[in-house]
């Protein structure tokens, strides 16, 4: 294959890199928002079809939620400039409420990684994980990681605060990855244990198959909401599920997302925490509503990421340039843009 | 401020906060460079289209349409920066003209650096200086926003013809005033068609004394102490009015020529003799009738006199002015629509007379509301034939649309105060001197008082001014039912 061209393409950038190096370069777009939790396809899956049905329960119960997003929002010749944010909402006495923390910028390059990284896991858990010896994660991993972070930051926060709740996470309760270590997962889990909450875990997208189907696309035909079991969901280690998990289908409409439970909790009280949440917050498309306000509230928005950009070249000096969009350079019309890859 | 885009003569400017500009402010694109500037005009200030902003305003509204109450741990202070780029405007601007070697140009044509341009407030005192709108014989008009006086030159308003326009109680008639007293200042003779009865104290103070154009403002009443005898008429003038204020059809009008003229002949044109005449001439009936209708109309009018003695000399009044300059209010309040007609016939006839046996130099005319008096074919003869004459016009009217397009088309200096109806801006902007954006955009907004001055008294810079107070007693004001019982 010849990569003529496309290496001459960069050897131009890179050279007009080194030109200005104290310039950033402004991404098209290539964000990196709301990362998902990795699945992972496992033949021994089952899904149990028979559902269980649930019936709403309007005990009161605080219902609390975290996400966390973070986005590229340049590039310079050293690095990357990463911005990271999270939120936590809660629903209590028919009100929502917020805390939104960041966004917090981080110039992360090669040089300073390593130091960044395991600056923030001592300054979050005043401690490093069990990953900690695989060294710090590369530049692309940055933005992931350092916004996990923050997740596993607030999720313990969370988890410690609130009493007798519901505590909604975004993704999955996999453990043992770089993003979440088992042991900080499992300190997370028994600290909203310990305060009598449950934590639920909703995944936007799942790659698990049932019969090579995806879970989520298995729905018997009957009125939700209600919930479906899994059973024989095996990981490779070191990877660890702390939740069981459930296909959870709770208002009409054709959506039904993964749900995670937290495994230490008995099977009963897991129904009955899906129970109260049915009673105690809205949902739209199966999907709790303090849920989606904290994904909402930590999304960054294009005129956020324009103030950040404004902010870096007010403080820092920083100038942006446009990088040219290689695709479109190459392939004109062709070319759908960068963020099409 | 950032210069974004040029789209023919107009230019959209990013503006940030902190940066306040608003509607009417002249800017300067300075490209130092080029050696060169754009002088700029906001038109419309509108909210810059910051992508994300729609998400932004979304997010903070949950199910119910109530704010989500929460807090921002903000460590860096980057919410400073997203209201600073959420709160940008845009300015729509248009290029009035290109200031280059101390001079300015009309040209448009050029392209300033839109990395390298500057961009600032240019004062309006400056922008004053540079068209040079000044002059020898200067009118304040009144304060610009930045507490600059917009002064023009009464020459500017010589040999042309000028729009005052504006919603009701926007301050119409008040321009007028201080054109003509200004004018009267000057030495110049006015003629004022005044139907509100509006100009009548222009010689007093507010408080009621005499000022110094006491003895140069001269107010005549139809009836009262404005009177006509016959034999001051021309007959072509008499012709006028029975032809266009009576409608006087014209194998009739043949006759009353040759009544007229025998009369004239006899000298004995008195209203008695031309109603005996009328009476016993030899003619066709509905001839005598058709006459003897509009005689009774000019009897009953109460202009016309066979009393010499009470009778008005226009002609003097018009020569008094001469010298000295002075203003006559010819006062149409409470008189009839058909009455109206007479005098005005008899006024413009008399004045082209005057003017083209040049007993005078030049008149300036202040019509309030002409189409509740002036013919029809009056409107073009006043723009063209009567220009030539010397009668410069001024239209006042809160009806804009009661002006015919010709006359905006050739319209010298229109002073627009506030309109918000879309179909009266329209007819204003058909102006040859105005472009459309800028009057429906400026006009628009304008406060009570506040008028824009287009045309070539402030050399085509559309310019605000709030209209200087004028110590004359008020008259003119509306009647109101309530106002005694509001006032206790």
């Amino acid at each position: 294959m010849d990569t003529t061209l496309p290496h001459q393409f960069i050897e131009l950038s890179i050279h007009s890199l080194k030109q200005a190096p104290d310039h950033a370069i402004q991404l098209n777009q290539q964000d990196i928002q709301q990362f998902d939790s990795l699945d992972i396809h496992d033949e021994t899956l089952k899904l149990k079809l028979q559902p269980l049905p649930l019936i709403a329960s309007r005990q009161e119960k605080i219902v609390a939620a975290v996400d966390t997003s973070t986005m590229k929002i340049g590039e310079t010749s050293r690095g990357i400039m990463i911005a990271v944010r999270g939120a936590t909402v809660w629903k209590q006495n028919k009100r929502y409420r917020y805390v939104r923390f960041g966004p917090f910028i981080f110039h992360v390059t090669e040089e300073n990684k390593k130091q960044v990284y395991e600056t923030l896991e001592r300054t979050y858990f005043s401690s490093a994980n069990e990953h900690g010896h695989q060294g710090a994660p590369s530049i692309l991993q940055m933005p992931t990681r350092i916004a996990s972070l923050l997740e596993r930051w607030l999720q313990t926060m969370a988890a410690k605060t609130i009493n007798n709740g519901l505590i909604l996470f975004d993704g999955s309760l996999t453990a043992g990855t770089a993003e979440t270590p088992t042991r900080r997962m499992k300190e997370i889990l028994y600290s909203a244990r310990k305060g009598d909450n449950v934590v639920l875990a909703f995944s936007k997208m799942t790659n698990l198959r049932a019969n090579g189907h995806r879970i989520t696309e298995l729905l018997p035909d009957h009125k939700p909401p209600f919930l479906l079991e899994t059973e024989g969901l095996r990981l490779k280690p070191p990877m660890v599920l702390l939740g069981e998990v459930y296909v959870a289908r709770l208002t009409k409409g054709n959506l039904a997302f993964r749900l995670d439970i937290d495994r230490d909790v008995l099977p009963e009280p897991r129904i009955e925490a899906v129970e109260r949440l049915l009673g105690n917050d809205l949902f739209a498309e199966s999907y709790p509503e303090t849920l989606r306000l904290a994904h909402i509230l930590c999304t960054f928005t294009a005129n956020e990421v324009l103030a950040m950009q404004h902010f870096v070249t007010r403080r820092f000096g920083l100038q942006f340039v446009n990088k040219p969009d290689m695709h479109r350079l190459l392939f004109g019309v062709f070319g759908k843009g960068e963020g099409y890859q | 401020m950032k210069l974004y885009r040029k789209e023919g003569n107009i230019l959209q400017i990013l503006s940030f906060p902190g940066e306040t500009v608003e509607k009417g402010d002249y800017l300067l694109v300075e490209d130092a460079d080029a050696g060169r500037a754009l002088i700029a005009q906001v038109i419309d200030v509108q909210f810059a289209s910051i992508p994300g902003v729609l998400e932004e305003l979304l997010r903070s509204l949950p199910d119910g349409g109530e704010l989500i109450k929460g807090e921002d741990v903000d460590p860096l202070e980057i919410a400073p920066h997203i209201s600073y780029i959420q709160d940008a405007s845009l300015l729509i601007c248009k290029i009035r003209a290109t200031a280059e070697n101390d001079g300015l140009n009309p040209s448009t044509s050029w392209l300033p650096s839109r990395s390298q341009s500057t961009i600032k407030k240019l004062p309006l005192p400056t922008l004053l200086k540079l068209a040079k709108i000044d002059g020898k014989l200067p009118i304040v008009i009144g304060g610009t926003k930045d507490s600059s006086l917009l002064t023009i030159d009464a020459t500017s308003l010589d040999g042309r013809l000028n729009i005052i326009t504006g919603k009701k109680e926007t301050g119409k008639s008040h321009l007028s005033k201080l054109l003509m007293v200004n004018l009267v200042g000057y030495k110049a003779t006015v003629v004022v068609f005044d139907l509100n009865g509006e100009y009548l104290s222009l010689g007093l103070t507010g408080d009621g004394k005499r000022n110094a154009n006491y003895d140069k403002i001269h107010v005549l009443t139809p009836s009262q102490n404005f009177k006509l005898a016959l034999k001051q008429l021309n007959l072509h003038v008499m012709l006028g009015i029975l032809i266009h204020a009576l409608h006087l059809p014209g194998t009739s009008a043949r006759e009353f020529r040759r009544i007229w003229i025998a009369l004239k002949e006899k000298d004995s044109l008195t209203l008695h003799e031309l109603g005996e005449t009328i009476r016993n001439w030899n003619c066709n009936q509905h001839v005598r009738d058709a006459l003897f209708s509009r005689y009774h109309a000019l009897v009953n009018s109460g202009v016309f006199t066979d009393n010499i003695a009470e009778a008005t000399s226009l002609e003097e009044f018009l020569l008094k002015t001469r010298e000295q300059g002075g203003a006559i209010i010819m006062n149409l309040r409470n008189t009839s629509s058909i009455d109206r007609q007479i005098v005005v016939e008899y006024i413009l006839g008399k004045l082209v007379e005057c003017l083209s046996s040049s007993k005078l130099k030049a008149v300036f005319l202040f019509a309030e509301e002409a189409h509740l008096y002036l013919r029809e074919t009056y409107w073009d003869d006043i723009v063209t034939r009567m220009r030539h004459f010397g009668i410069f016009t001024t239209f006042v009217t809160n009806q804009p649309d009661t002006i015919r397009e010709n006359i905006y088309r050739q319209a010298d200096n229109i002073f627009l105060f506030n309109f918000t109806n879309e179909h009266d801006l329209d007819v204003v902007s058909r102006a040859a001197r105005v472009d459309a954006e800028t009057v429906r955009s400026i006009a628009r907004d304008l406060p009570p008082h506040y008028c824009l001055a287009l045309g070539r008294a402030v050399r085509d810079f559309p310019i605000v001014a709030r209209v200087k107070a004028l110590d004359v007693k008020t008259m003119g004001e509306t009647r109101l039912f309530f106002a005694s019982s509001v006032g206790q």
